[in-house]
């Protein structure tokens, strides 16, 4: 054997135990930034391929996921696989346990949720998961947005899991708002503080829905006594949640400190989800999303509104 | 009518009293619109969020180079093959269908493992099929009779300097808002029950491979004609191929093979490839904000194809890229060919740019997609509506040339 053959050796040897000693596994285990219910995207790179690790993404747009995803993940679709398919309610049990066993989801995986636009359907993915009672689930911070930004790697293969048996409880009725709970607190029998985190102009009823979707709610304005906190104010320029202490802040000044049971609610209740994830996961309080949200809410007949700038329904 | 390769090139550049053609000065200013592409590509790409913009016009301006190189036009290579029986052109297109079905089922078998699962690949051009679907095939493939092309071809025509594209696209906007007037009364008349079929849903990905291939063999077996002139001599200088790959045609199958393949491999990286969607939406916009269009359009956003989504920005979204990648492109290689012709319309070139342009505009809008969005990604993907617009397609330009509504004559495509 030549000596330029016993060094390839020796270097090939050493690269093996370099890597070894770096394998995704340990870092899943010992990593301190992923004690929090936020991972970073260099906490992800640098873990992905764990064993026990399973990201997904949950994007608003159709075609996302297909053209570059973080590598391994999987795409659950918030409309097809996270909803129930007749009836407006969120997937089923039994639906749900077949999508994560699809998955490959055992109770030792660590999930990460992402996705784009903001993380707005990874939240509600992870409020969706959280009603199922699915523990060790954390939303990649900042998302697509960040991911892309910082050039970091993308893969458009689909990746196949050994299907496994995954179970989840019954959805936990706590997390869950629903249009009688909101109602009591609209007529005041309740000390919930309500977060309507919708832009202004559809708060105070100039519009009945943001630019380019339908109108879904024949009333405008808001649950009278809700505080508007738009959703994006909790967010940084590039996409990741802002510093607990400054969402504190933000909160605080609107009213709503922890000290009384918070309900989130927006249009049709995807996006209040983000503001609950930043509620619950990473400030502690105690909230819970009204997923039937404005479209459900404005509907409805008999019930209080607050509607500031007096606009009227299909008036000429 | 195609003239062998070298035929195929302005005739000075065969030497004439004045000699060969000059090429220098040509291929200079066609290296300054690349450049002026090449420029923007980067520019777009490294704004924020503008990859998917970057990579919409440099595909399309290699598009728009193969389309004018190749003559790869629809319109052109079906009159061919009914008026002159060559069927070099047809066998082109059913050669970039064949390319793109192995490589768009490739790509959507990774992303859809198991397409018997009652879901539809992500954004793939799989439409209804319904009567409406058939009068739309019809329509635009009069429409391409009566205006000497398809919208792709029309695009790429406008590099060319062509006298009758521009009205022939405006008239297909014509057309869009009369599609968008049509639209709800054909939705509840048959489009809302009629189903969307996607053959590997059928079939599984193998059948729908095979099935398809067998179908494109057996056209190609019933529309074969022996070639009737030699092949040209092989280049006899280096010179000479340089001066025949920059002014002589490209052969057919090359513009097939390199348009299949760009088809294919353009979903990992945008929708399926298209040139309607950003011209229907203009008009969409403008219709709406004029009141033209019916403030709704029963179920039509919920369809995949070449998509007529009102936005604000219309010049930033992929699709118009992508188009302005054809025009500019085409427009470079029709500089460095010598074949940048612009021309004052005459009265007929108006008149059948606008009414053609109309028909063309009312099919790609009611059918979703024209002979891009339809022909080739509907087709790729497996979509039974692929197939059906361009049957009907075929069928209208057979008789819309048997009946005499040609542009006539055996005149190049471009003029």
């Amino acid at each position: 054997m030549t000596s330029t053959t016993w060094r390839r050796a020796a270097f090939a040897a050493l690269a093996l135990t370099g890597l070894a000693s770096v394998s995704p596994a340990a870092l899943v285990a010992g990593a301190a930034d992923a004690s929090g219910a936020l991972v970073t995207t260099e906490w992800l790179e640098r873990n992905l391929g764990a064993p026990n690790l399973r990201v997904i993404e949950v994007s608003v747009d159709p075609g996302v996921y297909e053209k570059g995803h973080v590598p391994g993940a999987v795409n659950f679709s918030w409309h097809a696989d996270l909803n129930d398919h007749v009836r407006r309610d969120v997937v089923s049990q039994a639906d749900f346990e077949t999508l994560l066993s699809r998955a490959g989801v055992t109770p030792e995986t660590t999930i990460v949720l992402y996705g784009d636009n903001n993380n707005w359907f990874a939240a509600w993915g992870a409020w969706v998961f959280d009603l199922y009672g699915v523990e060790d689930v954390k939303l990649l911070d900042g998302g697509r947005k960040k991911w892309e930004a910082e050039g970091r790697i993308l893969d458009n293969r689909t990746p196949v899991y050994e299907a496994t048996g995954f179970k989840v409880t019954d959805p936990d009725p706590s997390l869950r708002a629903r249009l009688a709970d909101v109602l009591e607190v609209a007529e005041g029998r309740a000390e919930d503080k309500l977060v309507d985190i919708r832009s202004n102009d559809e708060f105070t009823g100039k519009i009945f829905a943001p630019p380019g979707a339908a109108e879904l709610a024949v009333r405008a304005g808001h649950v009278p006594g809700a505080a508007n906190v738009p959703w994006v104010k909790a967010v940084n320029e590039d996409g990741t949640f802002k510093s607990a202490e400054a969402l504190r802040e933000l909160y605080a000044e609107a009213g709503i400190d922890g000290s009384k049971p918070i309900i989130t609610y927006c249009r049709i209740g995807e996006r209040s989800s983000h503001t609950w994830f930043a509620l619950t996961k990473i400030l502690g309080y105690d909230a819970r999303n009204y997923d039937g949200s404005w479209t459900e809410y404005g509907n409805s007949v008999g019930v209080p509104i607050s509607n500031p700038s007096g606009t009227i329904w299909a008036s000429k | 009518m195609i003239e062998a390769l070298t035929k195929d090139a302005p005739s000075a550049s065969r030497g004439g009293p004045d000699g060969p053609r000059k090429l220098l000065r040509p291929v200079l200013a066609s290296l300054a619109v690349l450049g002026l592409l090449a420029w923007s590509v980067r520019a777009l790409g490294a704004a924020p969020g503008g990859r998917n913009l970057a990579f919409a016009l440099g595909i399309g301006t290699i598009l728009g180079i193969v389309l004018q190189r190749a003559r790869f036009c629809f319109y052109c290579h079906a009159r061919d093959h009914v008026e002159g029986g060559d069927p070099r052109g047809l066998l082109a297109i059913l050669l970039a269908m064949a390319v793109g079905i192995l490589g768009m089922l490739l790509v959507i078998s990774g992303w859809l493992p198991d397409p018997q699962g009652g879901r539809l690949p992500p954004e793939a051009h799989i439409g209804p099929v319904s009567w409406a679907l058939v009068a739309a095939g019809l329509a635009f493939g009069l429409g391409m009779v009566v205006s000497g092309s398809c919208i792709s071809a029309h695009w790429y025509r406008l590099g060319e300097g062509s006298p009758t594209s521009p009205f022939a696209l405006i008239g297909a906007a014509g057309g869009f808002l009369l599609g968008f007037n049509t639209w709800n009364p054909l939705y509840s008349a048959t489009i809302a029950e009629s189903r969307v079929l996607w053959l590997p849903q059928k079939l599984g990905y193998v059948g729908a491979i095979l099935a398809q291939l067998a179908l494109i063999l057996l056209i190609a077996a019933l529309i074969w004609r022996p070639r009737k002139e030699a092949p040209p001599p092989p280049a006899r200088s280096l010179g000479e191929a340089a001066r025949r790959l920059i002014e002589g045609r490209w052969p057919a199958w090359v513009g097939g093979l390199i348009v299949g393949a760009i088809a294919a491999v353009v979903i990992l990286r945008l929708r399926p490839l298209g040139v309607t969607a950003a011209l229907g939406s203009g008009a969409r916009g403008l219709g709406d904000a004029w009141g033209w269009i019916p403030e709704r359009l029963d179920g039509l956003d919920g369809f995949a194809g070449c998509v007529t989504v009102i936005t604000e920005a219309l010049w930033r979204t992929p699709n118009a890229l992508l188009v302005a990648g054809i025009v500019g492109g085409a427009f470079a290689a029709a500089l460095a060919s010598g074949q940048f012709a612009p021309k004052l319309p005459t009265g007929t070139q108006v008149f059948r740019g606008l009414t053609g342009g109309l028909l063309l505009g009312w099919g790609a809008m009611t059918g979703l997609g024209c002979t891009i969005g339809n022909t080739l990604s509907g087709v790729m993907a497996g979509a039974v509506s692929g197939w059906v617009f361009t049957f009907a397609m075929v069928f209208a330009i057979w008789a819309g040339l048997r009946l005499g509504l040609g542009t006539g004559g055996r005149r190049r495509a471009s003029a």
